[in-house]
C-alpha cells in the first residue's frame, strides 16, 4: 500500500477555503447559539409564566432530535413549506443555531441557578431592580461558572459543522469528500482532514480549560 | 402547496425497519462501548505510564473529532490500510464504539476519581485488600455518579446513530431520505422522520432528566 499526498498539496487552496467556511460557520453558530440560549434561559426563568412550557418543550425537543434531521429538514423541507430558497450556508447556520441554542439555554439556566438564592434575596433587599440584580450580581458569577460548558458548546459547534456536508455546505468535510471523490485518494485525504480537525478542536478544549483555571476564582462566592 | 401525507403510511414498513435499526444500533454500540470505556478507564488509572498515556491519547483523539469524519474514515481508510473488509453496518458500529468508548472512559474515570481518596485510604487502613476496597467502597458510590452521565451519553448516541446514514446504513434517517428521493414528497417524509425521532427521543430525554434528579450528586 503506497500513499500519495499530492491531491492535498495540489488542492490546498480548495482545502483552505473549506477550512475558512468551517471556522466561519462554527464561530457564527456558536455566537448565535450563545446569544439565543441566553435569551431563552432568561425568558424561561424570568419571562411570562404562560410561555414557560413552550421554552421547555423547545429545549427538550431539540435534545431529542438529531442535528442531522434538523439540518436536512431546514434545507430541504422548510423551503417547500415557506416557498423560499435558502443557500446551504444559511440553512446550516439556522439549523445549527436552533439545535445548539437549546443546549446553551440549559447551560445558562444551570449557571444562573448555581448562584445561591440568598444572594438574589440580598440584592432585592438592597433595593436593586431585577435587571440590576441580573447584571451586577447573578450574571458576573454565573458567566464564569458557565465557561467550561461554553467551551463544550464551542467544540460541539465545530464538530456539528462537519455534518453540514450532507446539505453541501462547502466546509472542510465537504472539501474532503469532493477531492476524495475526484482523486480516489480517500485514505490520505480523510486522514489529513482528521488531523486538521483534531488540531482545531484540541487547542480549543485545552484553551477553555486553561482560561477557566485562571478565572475560576472570579466565580466563587 | 399540496401535501400528500399518505406517502408516510404507504412506506411505513421502510420507516419502522429504519427505526428498529436505529434502536438496535444504539443498544449494540452501548453494549460494546461500556466495557470499552471500563477498559480504557482502568488503563488510564493504572500505574503503567505506557498504558495510561495510550488511553489518554485514544480518549483525547476521539473526543476531539467530528463523528461523521470518524465514520468516513473507518469506511474508506480501514479497508485500504488493513485489508479488513467491513460491511457498512459493521463500519458504523466500529466508528460509534470508538467514539462512545472515549466518552465512557472519561465518565468512568471521573466517577472513580470523584470518590475522595480518604475513603480508599480508610478502607485500606481497616485492613481491606485493594480489591475489596474498590469493590465495596469506591465502585458502589462511583456507580451512582456514573449512571446519570451514561444515560446522557445514551441519548447523544441515539441521536448520533443518524450519522451512519452517510455510509448507506438503512437506519431511520437513511430510509426516510430514500423514500423522499423516490417519491419527491420532501416535506412529508422529512417531517415524518423528525416526528419519529422526536417520538423516540423525547421520552428518553425526559427519562434522563429523571435519572439525573434521582441519582445526580448535589454538592
Amino acid at each position: 500500500m503506497e500513499f500519495d499526498f499530492s491531491p492535498i498539496v495540489d488542492n490546498w487552496r480548495f482545502f483552505a477555503n473549506g477550512l475558512g467556511v468551517t471556522l466561519a460557520l462554527s464561530a457564527a453558530s456558536a455566537v448565535a447559539s450563545l446569544l439565543a440560549g441566553l435569551a431563552i434561559a432568561l425568558l424561561r426563568l424570568y419571562g411570562p409564566a404562560w410561555l414557560r412550557p413552550l421554552w421547555v418543550f423547545y429545549i427538550d425537543s431539540m435534545r431529542a432530535i438529531p442535528v442531522l434531521v434538523v439540518l436536512v429538514w431546514m434545507y430541504f423541507a422548510f423551503p417547500v413549506l415557506a416557498s423560499v430558497s435558502i443557500p446551504p450556508f444559511w440553512a446550516a447556520l439556522v439549523a445549527l443555531t436552533l439545535h445548539i441554542a437549546a443546549y446553551a439555554a440549559e447551560v445558562v439556566r444551570a449557571g444562573i441557578e448555581s448562584v445561591r438564592p440568598g444572594q438574589t434575596r440580598a440584592a432585592l433587599a438592597l433595593g436593586m431592580s431585577r435587571a440590576q440584580l441580573l447584571r451586577k450580581v447573578v450574571l458576573p458569577q454565573a458567566i464564569v461558572r458557565m465557561l467550561p460548558a461554553f467551551g463544550s458548546i464551542l467544540t460541539l459547534a465545530i464538530k456539528d459543522t462537519a455534518i453540514a456536508t450532507v446539505i453541501a455546505v462547502p466546509e472542510l468535510m465537504h472539501s474532503a469528500e469532493t477531492v476524495a471523490g475526484q482523486t480516489y485518494r480517500p485514505a490520505e485525504i480523510f486522514t489529513c482532514v482528521m488531523l486538521a480537525y483534531f488540531c482545531i478542536l484540541f487547542p480549543v478544549t485545552r484553551g477553555i480549560d486553561r482560561l477557566y483555571q485562571r478565572l475560576a476564582h472570579l466565580g466563587r462566592s | 402547496m399540496n401535501l400528500d401525507w399518505s406517502v408516510v403510511w404507504t412506506h411505513r414498513q421502510a420507516l419502522t425497519h429504519g427505526a428498529l435499526l436505529t434502536i438496535g444500533l444504539t443498544v449494540l454500540t452501548m453494549l460494546l462501548a461500556v466495557p470499552g470505556g471500563i477498559v480504557l478507564a482502568m488503563m488510564r488509572l493504572s500505574h503503567q505510564p505506557l498504558l495510561s498515556r495510550a488511553s489518554l491519547a485514544f480518549v483525547e483523539f476521539f473526543r476531539n473529532l467530528p463523528l461523521v469524519l470518524v465514520i468516513y474514515w473507518v469506511f474508506y481508510v480501514l479497508p485500504m490500510t488493513t485489508d479488513v473488509q467491513l460491511s457498512p453496518m459493521s463500519t458504523a458500529i466500529v466508528a460509534l464504539v470508538l467514539n462512545v468508548s472515549a466518552y465512557n472512559a472519561e465518565t468512568f474515570r471521573a466517577g472513580i476519581n470523584s470518590i475522595r481518596k480518604g475513603q480508599l485510604e480508610a478502607a485500606l487502613a481497616m485492613g481491606m485488600s485493594r480489591h475489596q476496597a474498590m469493590a465495596k467502597v469506591v465502585i458502589p458510590q462511583a456507580a451512582r455518579r456514573v449512571l446519570p452521565v451514561l444515560a446522557s451519553t445514551w441519548v447523544s448516541l441515539f441521536k448520533d446513530t443518524s450519522l451512519v446514514s452517510v455510509i448507506a446504513v438503512a437506519d431511520l434517517a437513511y430510509s426516510a431520505m430514500q423514500v423522499r428521493a423516490q417519491t419527491f414528497r420532501v416535506l412529508e417524509m422529512l417531517t415524518a422522520m423528525a416526528v419519529m425521532y422526536w417520538l423516540m427521543g423525547y421520552p428518553q430525554a425526559k427519562l434522563v432528566d429523571w435519572i439525573h434528579r434521582k441519582y445526580g450528586v448535589k454538592e
